[in-house]
């Protein structure tokens, strides 16, 4: 598991990753530099996808940025990649910014406030450059029938629950549950296959 | 696995956060029983989850973004470099705190008192200085007063007498001793004009030979004067007489004025 954690990404980047984080432990300015040029236009994406605003999205990201920095010591390499982990981290703080901006905030208990826990790669992942991965899920999520990508995106990039969903798409709560499964479950099956 | 059949179907709902709270509290407190296979289970989907940032368009932050968050990290960088240069404070015991701070204590200390001594040191050389100054001046004071003594006791000195010309009256004595040199001593002289002094002057024997300007010299409060030429510039047989006048402060080359005393030298 450990191996496979470090292949979720491209040898080379996660190695680079990697040191670059081991670097950053000792507040090496130079590679936060190079950690931000690496991954800032993956987060940004993300964030900007959530929030779709560019002023919020980018106080987010410096938040996100910021407490990498200041927190670098709470991710924990052996139990994950990197990106994914951070990702993670910028998800939920777009979310919660998401939530404040709509008045719909309330508490998530499985999302704590801080750090996310470590996202831990299956045995079945290899390696693939962010480029290629990138590829890989617009494909996935393009093959999807067009009400689980909605649904899954509703969840993903707007923190809807089923409720949620189901009010928003005025769809039965059972067949959003049904979308949300199987495209999340056709989405694996891609991955695998792909591997 | 038939227990766990009816959480699987939560987990990728779990890890996307679509659950409600009712089903995720359930699912949670199933987890919470240690059930490895949902928890390995649960990773997965995470990890799945987390792959759907890649679903979102790449776009670029603003360079603005970058320089605000270097700085701010430099900055950070900066200062929380500085507690890095010296131990941690619960590394530096009390005592040593104290020690620092009582050779701080010392050193001004010891810089305030240097420089107190160096002025009492300055002081006391100035003191000296003067002291050995007027210690010399007295010593020559008192070799003048021998040398005159001896000049006026020596048997040897020759008497200057006034001459007959000597209109205003002053009361002088003169000697010369051939080994000692002159002295000219007054008494009841008035006070010279303002900026003006009483200055010797030598007359040759020599018929038409200029008199020879001497020492200058003014009398004291009571009219007093002692006047001590130690190296007369000739010897005796070829002055005529000596002669005072009064010249401008400074002295004269040449009398500007008739004599007020000639002593002739026999």
């Amino acid at each position: 598991m450990f191996l496979a954690a470090f292949t979720s990404s491209g040898p080379r980047e996660v190695s680079l990753d990697a040191t670059l984080l081991s670097r950053l432990l000792q507040k090496d300015v130079s590679a936060f530099e190079q950690l931000y040029d690496r991954h800032s236009r993956l987060v940004y994406g993300l964030v900007l996808r959530i929030l779709q605003q560019a002023s919020t999205s980018e106080e987010v990201v410096q938040d996100v940025f910021l407490q990498l920095w200041r927190n670098a010591a709470q991710y924990d390499a052996s139990r994950g990649p990197f990106v994914p982990w951070l990702c993670t981290m910028a998800r939920n703080r777009a979310l919660d910014q998401l939530r404040l901006k709509s008045e719909r905030q309330r508490r998530r208990e499985d999302q704590p406030d801080d750090l996310p826990s470590a996202v831990v790669a299956p045995d079945y992942e290899k390696a693939l450059d962010e480029k290629r991965r990138a590829e890989r899920v617009r494909a996935l999520m393009a093959s999807l029938s067009p009400q689980q990508k909605k649904a899954i995106e509703l969840a993903y990039f707007e923190g809807l629950s089923h409720s949620e969903i189901a009010a928003t798409l005025k769809e039965p709560l059972g067949t959003v549950k049904s979308w949300i499964r199987n495209g999340l479950l056709r989405l694996k099956e891609g991955v695998q296959a792909t591997t | 696995m038939k227990n766990c059949d009816q959480f699987r179907e939560l987990i990728e709902a779990y890890a996307l956060g679509a659950l409600d709270p009712e089903e995720r509290a359930v699912l949670e407190a199933h987890l919470a029983t240690g059930c490895s296979d949902c928890a390995k289970a649960v990773e997965e989907a995470r990890w799945l989850v987390s792959q759907l940032a890649y679903a979102a368009p790449e776009a670029a932050p603003s360079d603005m973004l970058k320089g605000r968050l270097m700085q701010t990290v430099r900055a950070e960088a900066q200062s929380q470099a500085r507690p890095h240069v010296l131990p941690a404070k619960s590394a530096i015991p009390f005592w040593l705190w104290a020690g620092v701070a009582a050779l701080l204590v010392f050193s001004i200390y010891s810089a305030w008192n240097t420089r107190h001594l160096q002025d009492e040191i300055r002081q006391a050389n100035d003191r000296a200085a003067g002291l050995l100054q007027e210690r010399q001046k007295t010593q020559q004071q008192l070799e003048a007063a021998k040398r005159e003594a001896m000049i006026m006791m020596d048997p040897n000195s020759v008497k200057i007498t006034a001459a007959g010309n000597n209109a205003q009256g002053l009361q002088l004595e003169a000697k010369w001793n051939p080994q000692w040199g002159i002295v000219v001593m007054g008494n009841k002289i008035p006070m010279p004009s303002p900026h003006h002094v009483l200055q010797l002057w030598f007359i040759p024997k020599a018929p038409g030979a200029k008199p020879m300007p001497s020492m200058m010299t003014w009398p004291d409060a009571n009219g007093k004067f002692v006047m001590l030429v130690s190296h007369p510039p000739e010897s005796m047989d070829n002055i005529k007489a000596l002669a005072i006048t009064e010249e401008p402060e400074g002295g004269s080359a040449w009398p500007t004025e008739t004599p007020r005393w000639v002593g002739g030298v026999s």
